[in-house]
Formats: structure tokens, C-alpha cells, sequence
């Protein structure tokens, strides 16, 4: 396509454009020469003055949420890492391997929404793993959650609670539902290690969208059809991909505060040279 | 003097200068051209190695599209040598073609995006982008104050609507000059804002800005040697082979996409990704431009594009626009989508929209 239209153009452009072809012969000479000379230098030199050592902790899309390492040479064909992560702010950046620690997604529950979703290739990273509490000891929560050394609670309306303070700050002013919401809404009375949901359903933490989708059907439709949350990996329609659950962006506890904790940006884009600060671009803001 | 005559007077002394400043820019590029003229041939006879022999081969070598199959493997397999010297590690230049049957398109929730900036990051550890002095990033966040964006709903399905041969996508453009639907003003946008405080601010909104891949590029059109086009797929690529570094592509953007190699690139070997694309994220040198090419060397394969794959709120989707199925097809039929200065008549395939 390129190439006709390219030898129908008329004889004056031709000309024309021989004309620039030459400049540019020249001019790429030039730079040809200058890209020789940095071609000499050896290659270690390349990245003089910037060796910060590599970040390999990092956190996936909110803090505290999935925490990643870093593991070189995961994608031998390429040479790749796993994934990279920031130096300023030890997010995920870029992956390597998108599937890595993933499972597939299982099979969903049948919403009658009139979307044809297609969960064959669908993989997603396992909650349980990145749960503090649940891997305190080898039966998960149950470890304290057995019935005897925390027994089964006999109401489920509010109260004070003496314990995960680093969950839920005050278990009286839980941050979901706008008051309406109790910790036993979400979390099975009787087998702490699943979530259920208000029909009763017990539901594994890897799979958190069945229980927020019986509340939230409206997002979770979109979530399905792929326009809310996220999916890496392949972009063709049924191809394999790693799909984002609720709570990797969503802290349960909290999205009343926080639909989405805020978290602290990547450095801003090098001022252009000659310009010392960019406080011209709030003048006339920050007066509130 | 008459209206007319002062015209053509004006005329005629623009016509001068300018073809007198094209003279004397060619006197100046072909004095720089002898003096340095010498310098390669001596150099070669003394220092014969790879790369300075392959960069004179590579300027050597016409436009990447009109090659023949051998002539492409031949450019292909001087990159990688280079690359892999230069870079002390196996290099891939690939040259996939474009998938059959697809136009690509993105679509960014501007209600979602939170100006992380992550995206922009991602792009630079993908693309093989200059860090240091001369850094360059493809995408830029403008942090622009909620009461910049008016959108009415009510003129929403004003516009004209847009057919196609395979099918009405059902986007409006939203009004015309006389009734425009609302829009997006850029006045007071910060693209500085410091990373000391947390995102997002309450009283903004963010709008991460990358090449639009039009289907009417204006940079094509001004592009004098057509080392930049549109590829089959929609994507505006360049071959950076082909970048006389003219910059006229660079005056014809009105998205402000496309980003110049003012010094040679500083590429830490360390960081520098060896799967590479021709037209993609193969080091660039000094003198042409680059811009976004939706991750070209990714997309062509199947794979989304890293911007995409870094955001942390999922404000990013990429598919085939000739797929109804497809996540940018179903954001544009159920979503309010707008496409950034529509009223510069570019058509880009990439799509803001409110989810
Ligand atoms: C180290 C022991 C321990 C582990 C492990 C533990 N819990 Fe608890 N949890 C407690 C105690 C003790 C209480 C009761 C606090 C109170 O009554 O003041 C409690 C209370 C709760 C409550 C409040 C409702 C109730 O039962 O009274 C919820 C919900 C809860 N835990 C969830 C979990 C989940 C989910 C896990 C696993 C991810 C978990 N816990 C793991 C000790 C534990
Ligand atoms: C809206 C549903 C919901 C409510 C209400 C809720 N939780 Fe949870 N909780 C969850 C989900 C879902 C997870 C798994 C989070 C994840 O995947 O990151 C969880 C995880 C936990 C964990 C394990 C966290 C960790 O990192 O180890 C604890 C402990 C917990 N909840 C306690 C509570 C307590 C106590 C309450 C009541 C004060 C409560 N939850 C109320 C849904 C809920
Ligand atoms: C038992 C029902 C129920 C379940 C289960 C539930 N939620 Fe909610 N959620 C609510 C209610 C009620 C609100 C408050 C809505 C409002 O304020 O209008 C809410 C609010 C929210 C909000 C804030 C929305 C807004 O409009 O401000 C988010 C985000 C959210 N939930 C996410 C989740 C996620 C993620 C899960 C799964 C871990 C979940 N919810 C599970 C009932 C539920
Ligand atoms: C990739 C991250 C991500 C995933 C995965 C995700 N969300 Fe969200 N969600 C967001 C963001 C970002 C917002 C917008 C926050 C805001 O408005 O400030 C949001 C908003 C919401 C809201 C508020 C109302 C709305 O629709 O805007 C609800 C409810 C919600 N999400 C539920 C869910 C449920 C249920 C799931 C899983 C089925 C889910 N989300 C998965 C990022 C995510």
C-alpha cells in the first residue's frame, strides 16, 4: 500500500524529495559520525553516573495490597526479570512475565447480565498468599479462628474488637457500607478462612469479586466485560489474561474513605532546559 | 499601494528569504558534511569495528517498507550485531508484521486515572527511551483543575456521527464550531506537579497525553521524506533509519506527541530492553524523532501495551476497534467518550471517556 503510493507520486514531489533525500544523507552523516563515536565507547560506560542499585521488593497496584520480588533472568528467552520495580516508589512498573503467580481464575458464577465473558485464559493472582492474618499459621485463620481459642461469635451486630487494629483502626466506625455493614456481612461466622456472601455462599479469598459482585452488581458487570479493574496480558477478545480482582485495588475495609488509597506519584518529567522550578504552573492555584 | 500588489510583494520577499535561507542552511550541512566527510573512511581503515562500520551501512540503507525481503533481513541482522555489541547482551530487532484485520485503539478513563505517573515510567523501562540529560518520556500527565472539563450531556448526540465501511462505532464528535458538546480546556494544567505529595488531588483531575495515532496524522502529512506513516493497523510509525530531523512532524502535532533526539541517547546497558522492533523500541541515535507507537513491538505480538500493564487503577484499555467485543468497542458504546482537540479534525483512535 505504502509502496504505490509512494512510486504514483508525481514527478515534482519526486524531485523534491530526491532533493531532501540528499539533505538527509547528509545530515545522517553527521549523525552517523557522532553515533559512531559514542559506539566506541565501551558498553559499561553507557550507564555511567546512574547505577541506583535495583529495587526487588515492591507492591502491585495499592500499597500493602500484593508484594512482589523481583527474580532475574524469569523470561530466559528475553533475558527478562519477572517484573521491575520503581526506585523512588517500589511500585511495579513493568512485567516481564505477566502471569507470573498466577492461577486460573476458576470458573465464575453465572450473572444473568447478557455478557459473554470468556474465562477459559483467565488467570489471576492468588489473595490468600499476601493475607497477613491468614498466614500466621498453618490452618489460616482458623489457627485462632478455631472455636476455641476465638470463639465463634454469637451475634453479628457491631462491637468493639481487641484485635486487628491494623485491619480495621476502630471496628465501630468500619469504613464500608456507611454503617450498614458488619465484619461477619463478608466474613463467615463459622469458617473464618472464607468470605460468604448474603445468600450464604462461602467463598475463598481468591476469589473476593463473587462476594463484592453480590452487592455491587453494577461494577462487577463492568468487571466482567472487562471495562472496570484490569486485565494484562494479551489484548485479543478470549486471549489469555491476568485479570486484576476487587481487592488487589480495593481495600474492603476502607474504599468509604478511600475508593482507591492514594499513593505518592513517580517523579515528574525533567524541566526543559532554562527553566529553574515550574511554579509558573500554579500561579494563580493554591489560593483556596 | 493597492491591497493586491502589497499581497504579492509579500509574497514574493517571503519567496526570497526563504528560498535564501534554504541555500544557506544547504551551504551549512554541506560544509559540516566535508569536514566530517574525511573522518569515516580513516577512521574505518583504523578502527574496523562493528559498529562504526554497520552505522555508515545503516545510513546507507533506504526506507525500511520499500526494502526487499533480503534487503530487510541484511538491515535487520546489522541492527541486532550492533545493538548486541553496543549493549553486551543478545538484541532482537524483529520486523512482525501487522496482524491482519485490526485497527488499534485505546480508550483512558479520565474519572479513574489518578496521575501516578506510573504509566509514564513504564514506557521509558519498554522503550528504550534516553534517561539522563537528555531524558525523553512519551507520555505526559497534565494535572488540570475539575472545572477545566464541560461536558453536556444533552448535546452529547449532536455531532456527526461516524461511519465507517465496517461499521458506525457510535462515537459522536461531540457538537460543532457553531454548538460544541463541551470539552476539555487545558488552561492551568501542570505537567511538573511534585512527587512529595500524595495522588490524587481532590480538587484536579489527570490526563495522561501520549501520540493519538489519528487517522487523519498531520505529522505524516508534514513529514517531507515520509520516514514517518501509517501502518495497517492505524499506528503512525517512524523509521528512524529515514528521520532526516527535520522536526516538521514535530510543528504539525497539536497533541505536543513527539520528542526529539537532541543529544545521543543515554541508555544504561543495564536497563536497556533487548526485545526490540524495528519501527518500535530499538535505540534510537542522535537527530530523529520518536514518539508512542502503542508499544508496537508488544501489540503486533499479541501483548498490551506496558503503559497499560503499569496502571494501577486499570483507567487503561487497548484493543481492535473492529471487534465488538473488544474492551475499547464496549467502552465506547456504553461509556461518555471524547476524543482530545477534536476540533483539529485528527481522528485519533485514542479515547478519553468517564467510566
Ligand atoms: C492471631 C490470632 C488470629 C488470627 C490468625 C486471626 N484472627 Fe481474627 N480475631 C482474633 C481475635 C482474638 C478476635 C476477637 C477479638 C475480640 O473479640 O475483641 C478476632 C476477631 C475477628 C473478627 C471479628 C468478628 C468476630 O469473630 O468476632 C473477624 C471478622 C476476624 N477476626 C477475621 C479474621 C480473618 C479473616 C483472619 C484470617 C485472614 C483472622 N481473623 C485471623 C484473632 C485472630
Ligand atoms: C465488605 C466485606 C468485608 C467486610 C465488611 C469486612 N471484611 Fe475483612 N476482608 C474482606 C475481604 C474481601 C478480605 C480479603 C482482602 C484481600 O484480598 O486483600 C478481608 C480480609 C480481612 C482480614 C485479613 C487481612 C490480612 O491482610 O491479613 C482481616 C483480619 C479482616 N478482614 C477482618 C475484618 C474485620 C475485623 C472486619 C469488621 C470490623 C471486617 N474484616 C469486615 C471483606 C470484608
Ligand atoms: C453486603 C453488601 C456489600 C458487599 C459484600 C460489598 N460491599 Fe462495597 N459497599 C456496600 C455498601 C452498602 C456501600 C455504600 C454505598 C454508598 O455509600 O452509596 C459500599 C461501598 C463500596 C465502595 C465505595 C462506593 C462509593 O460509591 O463510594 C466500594 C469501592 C466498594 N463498596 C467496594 C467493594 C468491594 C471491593 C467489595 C468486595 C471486597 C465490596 N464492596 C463488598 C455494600 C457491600
Ligand atoms: C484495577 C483496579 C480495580 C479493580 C480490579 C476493581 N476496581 Fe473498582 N474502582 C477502581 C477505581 C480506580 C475506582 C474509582 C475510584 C474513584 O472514583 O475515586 C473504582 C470504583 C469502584 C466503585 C465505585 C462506584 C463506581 O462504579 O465507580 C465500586 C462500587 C467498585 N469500584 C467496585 C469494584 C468491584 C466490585 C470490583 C471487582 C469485581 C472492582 N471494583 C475491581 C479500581 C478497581
Amino acid at each position: 500500500m505504502f509502496k504505490n503510493s509512494l512510486q504514483s507520486t508525481p514527478s515534482i514531489v519526486v524531485v523534491a524529495l530526491a532533493l531532501v533525500i540528499a539533505m538527509a544523507g547528509i545530515l545522517a552523516l553527521v549523525g552517523g559520525l557522532n553515533g559512531r563515536e559514542t559506539a566506541t565507547t565501551p558498553a559499561g560506560m553507557q550507564g555511567k553516573g546512574r547505577t541506583a542499585p535495583v529495587v526487588t521488593e515492591c507492591f502491585e497496584s495499592r500499597e500493602g495490597s500484593t508484594s512482589v520480588t523481583r527474580v532475574e533472568n524469569a523470561v530466559p528467552r528475553y533475558g527478562y526479570p519477572n517484573l521491575k520495580c520503581s526506585k523512588t516508589t517500589q511500585a511495579v512498573l513493568w512485567y516481564g512475565d505477566p502471569f507470573d503467580g498466577t492461577v486460573p481464575m476458576g470458573e465464575m458464577p453465572d450473572i444473568r447480565d447478557g455478557t459473554r465473558g470468556d474465562f477459559a485464559h483467565a488467570f489471576v493472582k492468588p489473595r490468600e498468599a499476601h493475607l497477613t492474618y491468614f498466614n500466621m499459621g498453618p490452618d489460616g485463620c482458623r489457627t485462632c479462628h478455631d472455636g476455641r481459642t476465638v470463639p465463634v461469635p454469637k451475634s453479628k451486630s457491631a462491637r468493639p474488637l481487641a484485635m486487628h487494629q491494623d485491619i480495621v483502626a476502630d471496628s465501630m466506625q468500619l469504613q464500608h457500607g456507611r454503617g450498614a455493614l458488619w465484619c461477619l456481612d463478608c466474613h463467615s461466622a463459622t469458617d473464618r478462612n472464607k468470605l460468604i456472601d448474603h445468600l450464604g455462599n462461602q467463598i475463598g479469598f481468591n476469589q473476593p469479586q463473587k462476594l463484592c459482585g453480590s452487592c455491587h452488581g453494577e461494577a462487577y458487570i463492568d468487571w466482567r466485560a472487562g471495562i472496570h479493574g484490569k486485565r494484562i496480558g494479551t489484548w485479543a477478545t478470549g486471549g489469555k489474561k491476568r485479570w486484576w480482582v476487587c481487592t488487589e485495588c480495593h481495600n474492603p475495609h476502607t474504599v468509604q474513605a478511600n475508593r482507591f488509597d492514594p499513593l505518592l506519584p513517580e517523579p515528574p518529567p525533567p524541566l526543559p532546559r532554562g527553566m529553574r522550578n515550574a511554579n509558573h504552573e500554579r500561579v494563580g492555584q493554591g489560593v483556596h | 499601494m493597492s491591497e493586491a500588489e502589497r499581497k504579492t510583494d509579500d509574497d514574493l520577499h517571503d519567496g526570497n528569504s526563504s528560498r535564501r535561507d534554504f541555500l544557506r542552511n544547504l551551504g551549512i550541512a554541506g560544509a559540516s558534511a566535508l569536514i566530517s566527510a574525511g573522518a569515516p573512511s580513516e577512521s574505518m581503515a583504523n578502527a574496523p569495528d562493528t559498529v562504526s562500520e554497520t552505522s555508515v551501512q545503516e545510513f546507507l540503507q533506504g526506507h525500511f517498507v520499500l526494502m526487499s525481503e533480503e534487503e530487510k533481513k541484511e538491515a535487520i541482522a546489522r541492527l541486532e550485531k550492533r545493538y548486541s555489541v553496543q549493549y553486551s547482551k543478545k538484541t532482537t530487532v524483529a520486523d512482525t508484521p501487522a496482524p491482519e484485520g485490526v485497527l488499534f485503539g485505546y480508550a483512558l478513563d479520565i474519572a479513574k486515572c489518578i496521575g501516578c505517573r506510573r504509566c509514564v515510567h513504564a514506557c521509558v523501562e519498554e522503550n528504550n527511551q534516553s534517561r539522563g540529560e537528555h531524558a525523553i518520556q512519551w507520555i505526559q500527565v497534565m494535572k488540570i483543575p475539575k472545572g477545566n472539563f464541560s461536558f453536556s450531556a444533552d448535546r452529547l448526540d449532536k455531532g456527526y456521527p461516524e461511519n465507517s465501511a465496517v461499521g458506525d462505532y457510535g462515537v459522536q464528535v461531540g457538537g460543532n464550531a457553531y454548538t460544541p458538546a463541551g470539552g476539555l480546556s487545558t488552561a492551568h494544567a501542570q505537567n511538573y506537579y511534585a512527587a512529595d505529595e500524595a495522588v490524587p488531588d481532590k480538587d484536579f483531575f489527570y490526563v495522561p497525553v501520549q501520540c493519538q495515532q489519528c487517522e487523519k496524522p498531520p505529522c505524516v502529512k508534514a513529514c517531507p521524506v515520509r520516514a514517518t506513516f501509517r501502518d495497517e493497523n492505524g499506528i503512525v510509525l517512524i523509521d528512524y533509519n529515514w528521520c532526516i530531523g527535520c522536526r516538521m512532524c514535530q510543528l504539525a502535532c497539536p497533541y505536543g506527541a513527539r520528542r526529539f533526539n537532541w543529544g545521543e541517547p543515554e541508555l544504561p546497558a543495564e536497563e536497556m530492553n533487548p526485545k526490540t522492533h524495528y519501527f518500535g523500541n530499538r535505540p534510537r541515535m542522535r537527530g530523529v524523532m520518536e514518539k508512542c507507537t502503542f508499544c508496537v513491538q508488544r501489540t503486533r505480538e499479541g501483548r498490551n501495551p506496558a503503559c497499560l500493564e503499569a496502571c494501577p487503577v486499570g483507567a487503561r484499555k487497548f484493543g481492535n476497534l473492529l471487534d465488538p467485543e473488544s474492551d475499547v468497542r464496549k467502552i465506547i458504546a456504553t461509556k461518555r467518550v471524547f476524543r482530545f482537540k477534536e476540533e483539529m479534525g485528527t481522528y485519533p483512535k485514542f479515547f478519553y471517556y468517564i467510566g
